[in-house]
């Protein structure tokens, strides 16, 4: 059994930089959604939820980063504000350290700009050098490596909305196998005009008017004992994650019922001690077969539900990351308490299902 | 079936191979193209090349998705994505398994890119400039996905029990999920991996490339003094792993042992290797798969055919390894085939052990004295390997080092 913790996280969120802001604005219940200035974003929505005044330029600074692009400025600052946890450890051995980002696919503004250019310019090859490194979809992971000098494993994961499920999945293996004394994991997202274009061609009509969100959340993953030996309070310690595939319309439930099963059996939790329950959620079908999985799999428990998407929109491949951001922002200081657990769960449109466990202490 | 815990760690055996490649279709065909030292280079069909000096490629022009697809509709995966379900049928029926085989197991599917779908999003940037965003096709909109290159594979193979991930880290990325499946196996928590990589030919890639200076003209020439560059290529290459005592059980043919990986980052520079770092990787490869330099038989070189990576790898090896081995460049022969490069590599590895033979370089002349190695020029050689080495960089300074060995009965 695992007695991999997460003991530091870092989060961006349309509530702002920083993890105060997302406690602050869960415990007020507020919703981060809002207008777009039609002006300045020429999209197909009305709303979005995007991180207040966040440019490369404000929170990575003005040296180096004319050609960062939005989602690697988004890790970048986000892992910036985690590594100030184990700064100690990074600058003794950086090596020891492994970074796991999860992205969608990277930037596809960063990607489709540079082929527009390639395809508009008066040559074909007529496109800024600079900016292609952000078109390959590893940019975000690599720059926050580089800036922030983190020499372990440095790895990418795409897995649309369970992106951060996976990610987290991959570190505690990469872990378990050897690789690093503790992983920095998470996951970012960035809203820009072309992923909105896309998602609302790529998305079923149910779906289509749900905001688009952005953000990163990234934790500290280590084990209990060096959490410890370090001062660091241990939050919650990772019980177990599960993932499942699915086919027809009662696919999702059925699926994802028996990957909670699964992930608390291996966890070794009883279902009433889930205290926090946070599903990637959303209007659809697919979120209210999301639920009923849960409830199902937690017959009698009655849990706090943190829904994430109604108040912060659409964040892709950060919304896992973010959900379990959002567990620990709500469980407070000293984390998920003795005897208590808590579940993340993802459903993918294009066919799998996954979830997270974690327990107190 | 469910492992206990404190299990001593599982041998990890690959016998499966699947290999979509500019020089041949499944495992056979890339064997005997490895062999006879073959090369996909030739025009580029992928998109519209006018314009540029030069435009050659190693594109897979004789693959019709139908005939390796047979349960989603290719019209619903992008090229990179019917590249590795193909790639993932092929290794399932070259294991000897079937499907429902494989939904009886728990399994990790991991699928390493570069580019996933971008090229999908270069055609949709095309209808975005001449009929506007709102004219873009769902249907691309929907399979532009990067998830979509593990996920295809669950969804064609109808996996129940199953992790689909994707792991888009550039160059390297096939190496980084084949050594996530060899973990997975090798800590009892999977039956089975299908793991490797996938990419397409697009014109975001090379266009990028070319603006660098870095794609050759004609040919790719890894080592060559006079190399002039990379050959963009594509193709996808998936192994099929799974627990020694599975491989047995069933009496499959394996082809070789996962011994273990290496994984670490520059953290340096965004395209530019860094030798004493990459130098380091291969140490930290062999350590975890506990070999010394000096065991390795041959080493199967990132060798891009760049100016900068031939020889920052080539001062890496020297560094390691007090007489290096013989080292190829299968990138002569299928280009560089991105996110499945070190995938289909390590596909020519387990070939080249199972088989007895070192691929060549081909196209090569002379030996660039900067580089210094035998990079068994232009026609394979018979050999007894026992351990060999799959090198893989990616931009951002991302290594990743394989080590594949002759299978050998249990101590």
């Amino acid at each position: 059994m695992s007695s991999l913790v997460l003991s530091a996280w870092s989060a961006i969120s349309p509530y702002g930089v920083g993890n105060a802001p997302l406690r602050n604005g869960l415990a007020e219940g507020r919703d981060a959604v809002a207008a777009l200035d039609r002006d300045l974003h020429e999209v197909p929505f009305q709303q979005a939820a995007l991180v207040p005044d966040f440019t490369a330029a404000r929170y990575v600074g003005k040296k180096g980063t004319r050609t960062m692009d939005r989602v690697t400025a988004l890790a970048v600052t986000a892992v910036g504000n985690l590594v100030e946890s184990v700064a100690e450890e990074l600058a003794a051995r950086p090596e020891q350290t492994a970074l796991v980002l999860g992205t969608g696919s990277g930037s596809v503004q960063s990607i489709m700009d540079f082929t527009k250019d390639s395809l508009s310019g008066e040559r074909p090859y007529h496109v800024e050098p600079a900016r292609f490194p952000n078109t390959v979809m590893n940019r975000a992971a690599g720059q926050s490596a580089i800036w922030h000098r983190i020499k372990g494993p440095n790895t990418t994961v795409a897995g649309g909305s369970l992106t951060g499920l996976l990610a987290l999945s991959y570190a505690l293996r990469l872990h378990r196998g050897g690789h690093c004394a503790r992983v920095l994991c998470g996951a970012a997202e960035e809203f820009s005009a072309q992923r909105a274009w896309l998602e609302w061609h790529g998305r079923a009509d149910e779906e289509r008017e749900t905001p688009l969100g952005e953000g990163a959340a990234v934790f500290l993953i280590e084990p209990a004992e060096d959490a410890a030996a370090a001062g660091r309070t241990a939050l919650a310690r990772v019980g177990a994650t599960r993932f499942r595939a699915y086919r027809g319309t009662d696919g999702p439930r059925e699926a994802l019922t028996a990957c909670v099963r699964s992930a608390l059996d291996t966890a070794g939790v009883e279902p009433g001690a889930i205290r926090f329950v946070a599903p990637l959620g959303g209007g659809g079908k697919l979120a209210a077969e999301e639920e009923q999985a849960v409830i199902d799999a937690l017959p009698g428990v009655h849990p706090e539900w943190i829904r994430m998407r109604e108040r912060i929109g659409d964040t892709s491949a950060a919304a896992t990351a973010l959900q379990l951001a959002a567990v620990l922002a709500t469980a407070g200081e000293q984390g998920l308490g003795p005897g208590e657990a808590a579940l993340v769960t993802g459903v993918e449109r294009d066919g799998q299902v996954g979830c997270a466990v974690f327990t107190g202490g | 079936m469910v492992y206990e815990e404190e299990q001593r760690p599982r041998r990890v055996v690959i016998t499966g191979l699947g290999a979509v490649t500019s020089i041949g279709l499944g495992a056979p065909t890339f064997l005997a193209g490895l062999k006879s030292g073959r090369s996909g280079v030739k025009p580029i069909t992928a998109f519209d090349t006018t314009g540029f000096a030069h435009a050659n490629a190693c594109e897979v022009t004789d693959f019709v998705p139908g005939e390796w697809i047979h349960h989603v509709d290719p019209e619903e995966l992008g090229r990179a994505t019917q590249f590795s379900v193909a790639a993932a049928n092929m290794a399932v029926a070259d294991a000897g398994l079937t499907a429902q085989d494989l939904r009886e197991r728990r399994v990790l599917v991991s699928v390493g890119t570069t580019d996933a779908e971008s090229r999908d999003l270069d055609t949709l940037v095309g209808t975005q400039l001449e009929e506007g965003p709102e004219r873009l096709s769902p249907g691309l909109a929907r399979r532009a996905q990067a998830g979509r290159l593990s996920s295809g594979i669950v969804r064609e193979l109808g996996l129940v029990d199953v992790e689909a991930l994707t792991i888009p880290t550039a160059c390297a990325a096939g190496n980084y999920a084949i050594g996530s499946g060899f973990d997975a196996i090798r800590h009892g928590e999977v039956e089975a991996a299908l793991c490797g990589g996938a990419d397409a030919v697009c014109r975001k890639t090379f266009t990028g490339f070319y603006r660098l200076g870095t794609i050759a003209p004609e040919v790719c020439q890894p080592f060559d003094v006079d190399r002039k560059g990379i050959l963009t290529g594509e193709g996808a290459g998936v192994l099929l792993l799974e627990s020694l005592e599975s491989a047995l059980a069933r009496g499959a043919r394996i082809y070789a042992e996962v011994l273990g990986y290496g994984l670490n980052c520059d953290a340096h520079h965004p395209v530019a290797p860094d030798q004493d770092s990459l130098a380091r990787c291969m140490e930290i490869a062999h350590r975890n798969a506990g070999v010394a330099q000096e065991d390795i038989d041959f080493i199967s070189a990132h060798g891009t055919g760049t100016r900068a990576n031939d020889v920052t790898e080539a001062g890496a090896i020297r560094q390691v390894f007090d007489t290096p081995p013989p080292t190829v460049s299968i990138k002569s022969m299928i280009g560089h085939s991105m996110g499945a490069a070190s995938a289909l590599a390590a596909a020519a590895c387990a070939l080249a052990i199972t088989e007895g033979f070192i691929p060549p370089t081909v196209n090569h002349r002379e030996t660039d004295p900067e580089c210094g190695l035998d990079c068994v020029p232009n026609e394979a050689r018979p050999a007894v390997l026992n351990v060999v080495q799959n090198n893989a960089l990616a931009f951002a300074g991302n290594n990743a080092v394989l080590i594949l060995g002759r299978m050998k009965e249990a101590a």
